[in-house]
């Protein structure tokens, strides 16, 4: 299925006059373009994994040093951004290349070993959410995302994933909780994925101000929504607490083929029960 | 989505990508982080789109054509990418050629900065012959023409009336693998002058002492360990394609070494970073081969095999039982003084430290990759034993041409025979090659001032060729002093694509191609593997694309500026107009006999008939190989090369053969004529046969080219020519050893580099030149406050033997305590307003008597001129010419000129003025008669009457009877 994923990662970069003729191969009819890719990719959902799987929700740290790790533990040296997901979907290829061309079995499975360690590490713990965030706001990746989740559905019926908790999210801190913690922290955990359970956007947050008749800030998410609960608390608390529901039904409606899932809906029920309290 | 429809669609995909990888093009395309590719598929070279980014935000599309190069800024030779502007034809700019072996498409900085030079507001665009007096500054334009029937006809003379000394090329980096050689040898004139002995030598001559071959190959990225003695990932000729492999080592898990006075570069990367007393590596080196010896880690099949063990046992131990057994004995007692203890006290680090170190090497096995080019080789009297203790370490553990060891250069290397090749000189040139250096790796060059006076010789024809030693060598004064006097040299020739100081005392100013506007081969020791790449006149080749014939490069280049190999040419047949002097045959093409050879012809022979796999290569895409390499710009000839000196001599090669007591194989025959003339050494027998192998456990095997045929533990070549005491790896006292130093003196480390410069070569980079642009002096804080409380920024006056210069001081804890530093590149200046504007200094010059004193009248201005940004020049200061300062100190064995300078630092006096510089010749050429008296001349120590063992290596090698120091033909 290697080339499979390929052909998905070179989709995940931006659009050159051979993503037709990839998409083509894939049974995509269209392949996304420039603007759709930028809008995405470049300002919206960034490609990387450290975003969605580290504690700050923010680009690099530990989450991507782990995964820099594992390139490094199979012999190879990690390109400059190993998180990307281009990247990541590459070398998945790459370790199912390697196990296909293992005549000996002792290194075949030893490569099998590796990739579904790097399938239930660093792609399964924060793919799922991520696919459900792009078919809600980009449709032109529509056909490449339900792809994508299908080959990663796929991969993992065919292998003998890991049933663990991912790595990533043993030593996650909780959501902090804006009466001890301050405004701040807790805003910044809302954002950090992987503590809250859910992904917003700056398009979640420009909805909001729509459907709350609040202003918009410019600038990062966490001043815009810094801003929003500044002007109303309780409605924009209860706002958050209605995206918690929504991710909650999101989570839950999501192929079960993964440990991860759990994770992600047990810290969107928390962040729900949070924004109870205090809202 | 099923398995089974996974399985289809992934075979659908599987199938695209075969379709279109099978046309040669690129299905997945760059920039792509699937697999580490940012670079435009090859298939779409001849257009391709990118937006324009000085219109953003409007999305403006621009097509260009990409035609590879080759960099000529150091001697990498890196894969370059000229992005053609297919509107304009004019090059945009410079990225990697991810097509090239050696540098994968990624370069340093000054690959991109190429660009700077092409479009160099003062670059010389056409050629200029001076006005008023030599070096008076005032230039007029001259023609083409005009220059070379003047330098044809003295040239001509020269040789007529049998004065072929008197001609002589003087060459930096060259940047090309031998085709001035030839054309020199096609002169009949021993002529060639290189830059090796103030650069190199004295690494080189520790290496050819071991393996006949004068340089390393190490293979860092498989290595287990790395030892390095210099500053590999910001400075030296394996800047890029050695740096991005130190690092895939590291990645990799290896540990890396780094023996250094600073904290350079690569120190910063270190697992280890020993900074030791300037002088003292080679005591290091010894402790830690004591180490492996007495703890027995040594690869004791290999040494028994390869070591030429028995020689040492017979010339040196004639008492002993001739068996290994007696000779690792032997061994070990004669290294067991280098203790760790011993090299405390030599280097000043710690002999635990030591041990740690000794015991990682000794890990290594046979992946030990070790290098050192310049650095404590290129500093110090010995130094050239650094570079011999370090192999020292490979050969004890059989980390020799293993993978993750060190290779030979030879055998990583790849030169195409070409289209001719004229026989050797038939003089000998003592103005290059003088008898009291016999055994020195490569010409005197530094000394050739001094040689001229002191000989009372002249030269007729002076080529400087993209080569600056008026600012690059030491003791520059006495190069402007010969330089300046038309009795010495008759007429200079700067061949330069810039203003240098050199060409300042010229005749003519010829201007040459930067990276993209000249023809080269070149090949280099990156890993084990062979390639080459091709420099080209990228215009030339685009507009070929398009369909033109271009016959002469300067049709293409900016301005008059021309290409060496075209100029050569034509200057050859306007030596030899007629043919009678023999020269013009081979000048002229093979095609149209009697007609010029053009660079078409000369490139298409070499890479139809010289390079192996090339021309089916090319055929398999429809090209022939010139085109291919048009295209291309590299070719890999072969990978993993491995260890040629255990192959088994064939039969073809042994028949007719004969051994000798030490197993060497000896042959009448001559040597076959393979595709690559990379220089090789050429041991004979004393009957002039070809040594071609030795017998090693009763198979012929081809071995390494010294007169053992082994690797030489033990040099006979050292032995016989009168430094017997040398013969084996051993430690040198340097002349800055602390045992020398006066009280109040230190050892100034003037040779190291910055990564974004390279000599004086890349000084018109405005980019290179906005990011590097001073050398203040390193000084450790102790030191500063031992000195008076000195602070980053005060003026400082460092005192050499013969003279002074000024400068400001950075406090660093990045240098070791005792020893100040300052960075090459430099202190570049001007006399006037004509010159190298971005990056040089205007100076007053003055000589009162024996005394030069130069003093700075401005620094760097903005100015308006056809680039913009001049303009925006916001540095003044270009550091100060600390050169002009170091007399010569010419090492009696290597012939390397032993940079380290021992001097008093001091505030600046009353007066001094940043930049000044004073220098009094007289104690300078004191000096260079002190270390002459170190020499043991070829007429008193040549053990068969000849000028130099023929075995060594020798750009040009005069013919074997040209070496009897009897010779009655000229000589100088």
């Amino acid at each position: 299925m290697g080339e499979v994923f390929r052909a998905l990662a070179v989709l995940a970069e931006p659009p050159t006059v051979e993503s037709s003729s990839i998409a083509h191969a894939l049974a995509i009819d269209r392949a996304p373009d420039a603007r759709a890719y930028t809008e995405l990719f470049m300002l919206t959902l960034y490609p990387y994994a450290s975003v969605y799987l580290g504690a700050d929700g923010m680009l690099g740290g530990e989450p991507r040093d782990k995964i820099a790790g594992f390139w490094r533990a199979i012999g190879a040296v990690p390109p400059q951004e190993p998180d990307h997901l281009a990247a990541l979907l590459g070398a998945y290829a790459s370790l199912e290349d390697r196990e296909a061309e293992a005549s000996d079995p002792v290194r075949r499975e030893s490569w099998s070993h590796a990739r579904r360690t790097f399938l239930h590490e660093h792609l399964l713990s924060w793919l799922p959410p991520y696919l459900i965030k792009i078919s809600e706001i980009a449709p032109a990746y529509g056909a490449w995302t339900t792809l994508l989740r299908d080959a990663l559905a796929n991969a993992a019926g065919c292998s003998h994933v890991p049933e663990n908790v991912p790595s990533h999210f043993r030593d996650l801190p909780a959501l902090a909780d804006p009466r001890k913690d301050g405004v701040a922290a807790f805003i910044a955990s809302l954002l950090a994925p992987a503590c809250s359970g859910i992904i917003l956007t700056r398009p979640d947050l420009r909805r909001a101000s729509h459907e709350l008749g609040l202003g918009l800030r410019q600038g990062e998410r966490r001043f815009a929504l810094e801003a929003m609960l500044a002007q109303d608390p309780p409605r924009v608390l209860a706002w958050l607490h209605g995206e918690t529901q929504r991710w909650l039904t999101l989570h839950r409606a999501s192929l079960p083929i993964h440990t991860a899932r759990e994770h992600w809906i047990e810290r969107t029920r928390q962040t729900a029960a949070l924004l109870n309290e205090v809202g | 989505m099923s398995d089974s429809n996974f399985i289809r669609l992934n075979e659908r995909v599987s199938a695209a990508k075969r379709d279109v990888e099978a046309r040669g093009e690129t299905f997945y395309p760059g920039a792509s982080r699937i697999h580490l590719a940012a670079f435009p598929p090859k298939e779409r070279w001849d257009d391709w789109v990118e937006l324009e980014s000085r219109t953003w935000p409007q999305r403006s599309e621009r097509r260009y054509m990409l035609v590879p190069t080759t960099c000529f800024n150091c001697e990498s030779a890196c894969g370059l990418l000229a992005y053609v502007d297919r509107d304009t034809m004019g090059v945009r700019k410079f990225e990697g050629n991810p097509e090239h072996p050696g540098s994968r498409g990624r370069n340093c900085a000054k690959g991109p900065a190429t660009i700077n030079q092409v479009t160099d507001p003062d670059r010389i665009l056409s050629p200029l012959k001076r006005a008023g007096a030599r070096g008076e500054g005032k230039w007029i334009a001259a023609t083409w023409d005009e220059a070379l029937d003047d330098i044809a006809a003295r040239i001509r003379r020269a040789i007529v009336e049998e004065r072929e000394n008197e001609i002589m090329y003087h060459v930096g980096r060259p940047g090309e693998d031998g085709v001035t050689e030839r054309v020199l040898a096609a002169w009949g004139v021993d002529g060639h002058n290189s830059h090796t002995n103030i650069c190199s030598s004295g690494g080189r001559f520790g290496y050819a002492a071991w393996m006949g071959y004068d340089r390393p190959s190490p293979d860092h990225a498989n290595s287990r360990v790395m030892l390095l003695v210099s500053s590999h990932l910001e400075a030296g000729h394996y800047f890029n394609p050695h740096a991005q492999r130190v690092i895939e080592g590291k990645n990799g898990g290896s540990k890396l070494i780094v023996i250094d006075v600073r904290l350079s570069n690569t120190a910063t990367h270190a697992d280890y970073w020993l900074p030791p007393i300037p002088g003292s590596e080679a005591a290091v080196l010894l402790a830690i081969a004591q180490h492996i010896i007495s703890t027995q880690r040594y690869d004791r099949e290999f040494i028994r095999r390869w070591w030429n063990w028995e020689e040492y046992l017979i010339e040196e131990r004639p008492e002993e039982q001739p068996a290994f057994e007696t000779f690792e004995r032997l061994l070990s007692r004669m290294y067991e003084r280098y203790t760790f203890e011993f090299a405390e006290r030599e280097s000043g680090i710690p002999a635990a430290t030591l041990r740690a170190v000794a015991e990682v090497v000794a890990s290594a096995g046979t992946r030990l990759s070790t290098h050192t080019w310049r650095s404590a080789a290129a500093g110090n009297l010995g130094g050239w034993q650094v570079s011999r203790c370090l192999f020292l370490l490979n050969a004890l553990l059989g980390a020799v041409a293993t993978e993750g060891g060190v290779y030979p250069n030879a055998w990583n290397k790849f030169v195409p025979r070409p289209i001719y090749e004229p026989p050797h000189p038939k003089h000998w040139n003592e103005l290059t090659w003088p008898q009291e250096y016999p055994l020195a790796l490569n010409e005197m060059s530094f000394l050739l001032p001094y040689l001229i006076e002191d000989g009372k010789r002249r030269l007729e024809v002076y080529f400087s060729r993209v080569y600056n030693p008026v600012w690059t060598n030491p003791n520059g004064f006495a190069w402007i002093d010969m330089l300046t006097d038309e009795a010495k040299v008759g007429l200079h020739v700067a061949l330069t694509p810039t203003w240098s100081e050199t060409a300042f005392f010229a005749d003519y100013i010829l201007p040459m191609g930067h990276a993209s506007e000249r023809h080269d081969t070149h090949s280099y020791e990156t890993h084990d593997a062979q390639w080459i790449g091709f420099r080209q006149p990228v215009l030339r080749a685009a507009r070929e694309r398009l369909g033109e014939t271009i016959h002469d490069t300067r049709e293409v280049n900016p301005g008059e500026v021309w290409e060496e190999n075209e100029f050569w040419m034509e200057l050859s047949w306007r030596i030899d107009p007629d043919g009678a002097l023999g020269i013009r045959k081979y000048f002229e093409s093979k095609k149209r006999p009697g007609t010029k050879l053009g660079a078409d012809e000369y490139y298409a022979h070499i890479f139809e008939h010289s390079v192996p796999g090339l021309p089916e290569r090319a055929a398999a895409e429809g090209l022939q190989p010139l085109e291919y390499m048009r295209r291309y710009g590299a070719f890999e000839i072969g990978r993993k090369i491995g260890a040629v000196h255990d192959e088994p001599l064939s039969n073809d090669e042994l028949a007719g053969s004969e051994v000798d007591a030490l197993q060497r194989v000896f042959s009448d025959a001559p040597a076959p004529r393979g595709p690559n003339v990379v220089p090789q050494p050429s041991p004979r027998d004393p009957e002039g046969r070809r040594s071609v192998g030795v017998v090693v456990d009763g198979t012929a095997l081809r071995g390494f080219p010294t007169p053992s045929r082994k690797l030489e533990f033990y040099s006979s070549t050292l032995a016989r020519w009168g430094w017997r005491e040398y013969a084996v790896p051993a430690y040198i006292e340097s002349h800055v050893h602390p045992s020398r130093l006066g009280e109040d003196r230190m050892v100034l480390i003037s040779t190291f580099r910055l990564p974004t410069q390279i000599h004086t070569r890349s000084a018109n980079a405005k980019w290179l030149d906005e990011i590097a642009h001073t050398n203040p002096l390193w000084i450790h804080p102790d030191d500063a406050m031992r000195l008076g409380n000195i602070a980053t920024g005060d003026l400082l006056r460092v005192t050499t033997e013969s003279g002074y210069f000024v400068l400001r001081a950075w406090v660093t804890e990045g240098i070791r305590p005792g020893c100040v530093a300052c960075s090459h590149h430099m202190g570049r200046w001007r006399l006037g307003e004509t010159g190298q504007r971005q990056f040089s200094a205007v100076v007053r010059l003055d000589r009162q008597g024996e005394v030069w004193n130069m003093e700075r009248t401005a620094g760097v201005t903005p100015f308006a001129s056809a680039d913009s940004d001049t303009k925006r020049i916001w540095w003044t200061d270009v550091g100060v010419h600390q050169n002009l300062t170091f007399p010569v100190h010419p090492d009696p064995i290597s012939g390397m000129h032993c940079w380290h300078q021992a001097v008093t630092v001091t505030r600046a006096r009353e007066g001094d003025a940043y930049g000044d510089i004073s220098v009094d010749a007289e104690k300078a050429r004191a000096v260079y008669r002190q270390w002459q008296q170190l020499t043991r001349p070829a007429r008193e120590h040549s053990p068969d009457g000849t000028r130099r063992p023929y075995w060594m290596l020798r750009p040009l090698k005069p013919l074997p009877a040209v070496f009897q120091l009897s010779d009655p033909t000229p000589h100088g």
